[in-house]
């Protein structure tokens, strides 16, 4: 019997080893494919010389500041709505016509706009940020317990304390949640940017190792984003455990 | 209620034109600079001029059918896939961890993968589109099938239904709400995955067209290919909606 | 077959349709039930008593065929229990549990004529006969969702007639519902069931309700499950809401049930 610990584990450790044998056994010689032993040592070789790890800041940094401005402006923009009924039935249009336009197609316009570089890849994972941020703080400023409002108007707070002293916290541990999808977001973005046409970061990086026939490189890159990926998304599920304890809801409003 | 819905709207609508008639104000008097900001006249007169010609119609089915295809692919496996890993607990212990931690990995960056095995193809962009939409569908199915109710086995059981019959009677109705919200997700990562490998491999498509504007200074056109996308990804979601409504109307009214 | 080893012998000379013969079981690491044997008679109404934990869900469990005994036999019309049969129809308790949601009053009837390979053009009439009889003639097209606690109840007891069991198991049936609607479909059921002429094992923790539809009464004591009192009902039919729970020997069985359960209690 395989311990309920070890479960996880064996799927992986099999397709790595089958992976492994193919690869000896049919002295693989690939434009495309490699053995999962060169792979790492690729990976192991990149980690060295430096080129991964400014590849990975550079991501890194496009992402966490399209993610800093977009959630900033998903939050203040979410909490107006969700604050102030007249501005969200008047708005309600104008978002549904930009909230559906996909994030990539406007890669062209910060293109001309911008030119290549951090500033075009930061503002579109800004924009791709903006909206699970502000859907959920909506949501979730709306959602706020009503005895908690009449708390508010009993004390005779202004709208401005009622906002910061009861809205705000109560809604607080969703909005964390919203933090959490945005920030997978703004990294499947930053590398779909930088794959698609910004020549920095990870993505630029994986690209240029498929056209210069390094398939090791080009694999040992990708494990390497989805590590990068893997360990975000539990740092941020630690932190909001951490932050807001077992009481953290994972629902997504609709 | 249901005039004031009607009064809301259109004062909403109002607002969103008067949007519309600032961005005219600000691209006539050029306080962007034309080459970035077409006024949406001119954007409009690209799209009547691209659809006059055919050109725009030909980009606007191509994505869709990268778009439809590939989450059609994703869709089929998807549920079958989830449906044989939800159903074992089995399976579920050794599979779903390896999907979970597969999960966060951004779709986009198996294009170069795919690119070397397929070259700029239409092969490659229905692999990575599949590829990169089966996830939220999937793991959604897996999620579905492992959430029903065992009762209703059991009520499968004292009735002598067959294998399919509690596959096709019970399971699959009961997982179909979470199959719908992930075939929902499914389908907006099919939209921006068909834009990417558009641009990437020149494929015939909106995400083509909107890269060679740009590259061309066609900043109309562009805008034209972007209102187009935005089109796309907004009745794609109203269809969607309208679906989950029908298939799902014995959930009653509200949510 | 009915070698008995404790009890009252009064019906250990029957020869049972549902029979239990030194039936013991295991869930989860603990002995539920030990040595249950008992015989029920073909058309005969047997309700389940006992303090929490006495095992006597387990048991309409075992007798359904959704559990299988380590020690003993469960068996049905003479033959050993081998899972569980179209003939014997189980009613749960939780209703909205055991319900298909995404199916209309109508579907979920239906379930079981499509089990049963009912062509569906003859499904249609039966479904209408079944609502009519368990008093939901106009509601063929609502969902559950739509419906009451009592009428998703009689639902699944619809459900299960179509099933035209020999035998119908119930599992606290009317557990959660109030006692208004306990009343009226306490008396629906009987009248179901005398039409039938189905065999009934009802499970309950209401010792009034278990007198007033039982011809038997099966008393079990907790830790592990076993038989501890069995009381024949000679009480006159049909019976009455009123008549019934006045009449002296109603009395006298509620006052004796009432002492088995506080002493097995303490």
């Amino acid at each position: 019997m395989i311990a309920d610990r070890a479960k996880p584990f064996v799927l992986p450790l099999v397709l790595v080893a089958a992976a492994e044998i193919a690869a000896r056994a049919s002295h693989l010689q690939s434009d495309t494919l490699a053995a999962p032993s060169e792979i790492a040592v690729a990976l192991a070789a990149s980690a060295v010389d430096g080129s991964l790890l400014v590849a990975t800041r550079d991501t890194l940094l496009s992402a966490f500041a399209g993610l800093l401005i977009g959630a900033a402006i998903g939050l203040g923009a979410g909490l107006a709505l969700g604050l102030v009924d007249i501005l969200d039935r008047a708005l309600e249009v104008t978002i549904e016509a930009i909230r559906p336009i996909p994030s990539v197609a406007l890669l062209p316009i910060a293109l001309i706009a911008l030119g290549f570089g951090y500033r075009m890849e930061i503002a579109i994972v800004a924009f791709a940020c903006v909206w699970p941020v502000l859907i959920f703080t909506r949501a979730a400023v709306r959602d706020v317990e009503p005895r908690l409002s009449e708390v508010a108007r009993a004390l005779r707070l202004t709208p401005w304390a009622k906002a910061t002293k009861i809205v705000v916290p109560a809604a607080l541990p969703r909005i964390f949640v919203a933090f959490r999808l945005a920030a997978g977001i703004a990294l499947i973005v930053a590398v779909t940017v930088e794959i698609a046409v910004n020549p920095l970061g990870l993505g630029a990086a994986i690209m240029t190792a498929q056209q210069s026939l390094r398939p090791a490189l080009m694999l040992a890159l990708l494990v390497w984003i989805g590590l990068v990926g893997f360990a975000l998304n539990a740092a941020l599920v630690l932190a909001q455990r951490r932050l807001f304890g077992r009481f953290a809801p994972v629902e997504e409003p609709r | 209620m249901t005039a004031a819905v009607v009064v809301w709207r259109l004062i909403s609508l109002a607002v969103a034109v008067a949007f519309v008639g600032l961005w005219q104000v600000v691209a006539n008097a050029k306080l962007v600079s034309p080459v970035f900001l077409p006024g949406p006249d001119r954007a409009w007169a690209a799209l009547v001029r691209g659809f006059a010609g055919g050109e725009l119609w030909a980009k606007l089915v191509g994505t869709l059918q990268h778009m439809a295809l590939g989450w059609l692919l994703a869709s089929v496996v998807g549920i079958a896939l989830g449906a044989l890993i939800g159903s074992s607990r089995a399976m579920r212990a050794y599979v779903a961890p390896t999907l979970e931690f597969l999960r966060p990995l951004p779709a986009s960056a198996v294009i170069p993968v795919a690119i070397a095995l397929f070259g700029l193809t239409e092969a490659m962009a229905l692999c990575v589109i599949a590829f990169g939409s089966i996830w939220p569908l999937l793991l959604a199915t897996i999620h579905g099938f492992a959430a029903v109710e065992p009762r209703l086995y059991e009520v499968a059981r004292a009735l002598g239904l067959s294998r399919a019959a509690v596959i096709f009677k019970i399971a699959l109705p009961s997982a179909s709400p979470d199959i719908v919200a992930g075939m929902r997700l499914s389908l907006t990562v099919a939209l921006i995955l068909s834009v990417v490998c558009e641009m990437l491999a020149g494929l015939d498509g909106l995400g083509h067209w909107v890269l060679l504007s740009a590259r061309a200074f066609r900043s109309a056109d562009l805008f034209a290919g972007v209102i187009l996308l935005g089109a796309i990804g907004y009745l794609t979601a109203q269809g969607m909606t309208a679906a989950e409504r029908y298939v799902l109307k014995w959930r009653g009214q509200g949510h | 077959m009915n070698a008995r080893t404790g009890g009252v012998a009064a019906t250990a000379s029957r020869g049972g349709q549902i029979a239990f013969a030194g039936v013991g079981i295991e869930l989860g690491g603990k002995t539920i039930i030990e040595n249950l044997s008992f015989a029920v008679s073909p058309g005969e109404f047997v309700c389940i008593v006992g303090a929490s934990g006495c095992g006597k869900t387990t048991a309409l469990r075992l007798a359904a065929g959704l559990y299988r005994p380590s020690r003993g036999t469960v068996s049905f019309s003479g033959a050993a229990m081998a899972g569980p049969r179209r003939d014997i129809a189980i009613v749960f308790q939780d209703y909205g549990k055991a319900l298909l949601p995404w199916r209309t009053a109508a579907g979920n009837v239906a379930l079981a004529l499509e089990a049963a390979g009912v062509p569906s053009a003859q499904r249609a009439p039966r479904i209408d006969a079944l609502l009519d009889k368990v008093g939901l003639p106009a509601h063929g097209a609502k969902y559950p969702s739509e419906m009451s606690g009592g009428m998703q109840q009689r639902l699944q007891i619809a459900r299960c007639l179509a099933q035209e069991p020999a035998a119908l198991l119930m599992d606290e049936p009317f557990g959660a519902l109030d006692a208004m609607t306990r009343q009226g479909l306490q008396d629906e059921v009987l009248a179901l069931v005398g039409a039938s002429g189905a065999t009934v094992i009802f499970v309950t923790h209401d010792l009034e309700e278990a007198i007033y539809l039982g011809d038997r009464v099966i008393g079990l004591l907790p830790h592990p499950g076993r038989i501890g009192l069995d009381l024949e009902v000679d009480l006159p039919r049909p019976r009455d809401q009123l008549a019934t729970r006045e009449h002296p020997e109603f009395l006298r069985l509620r006052r004796e049930l009432f002492d088995f359960i506080r002493t097995s209690e303490a």
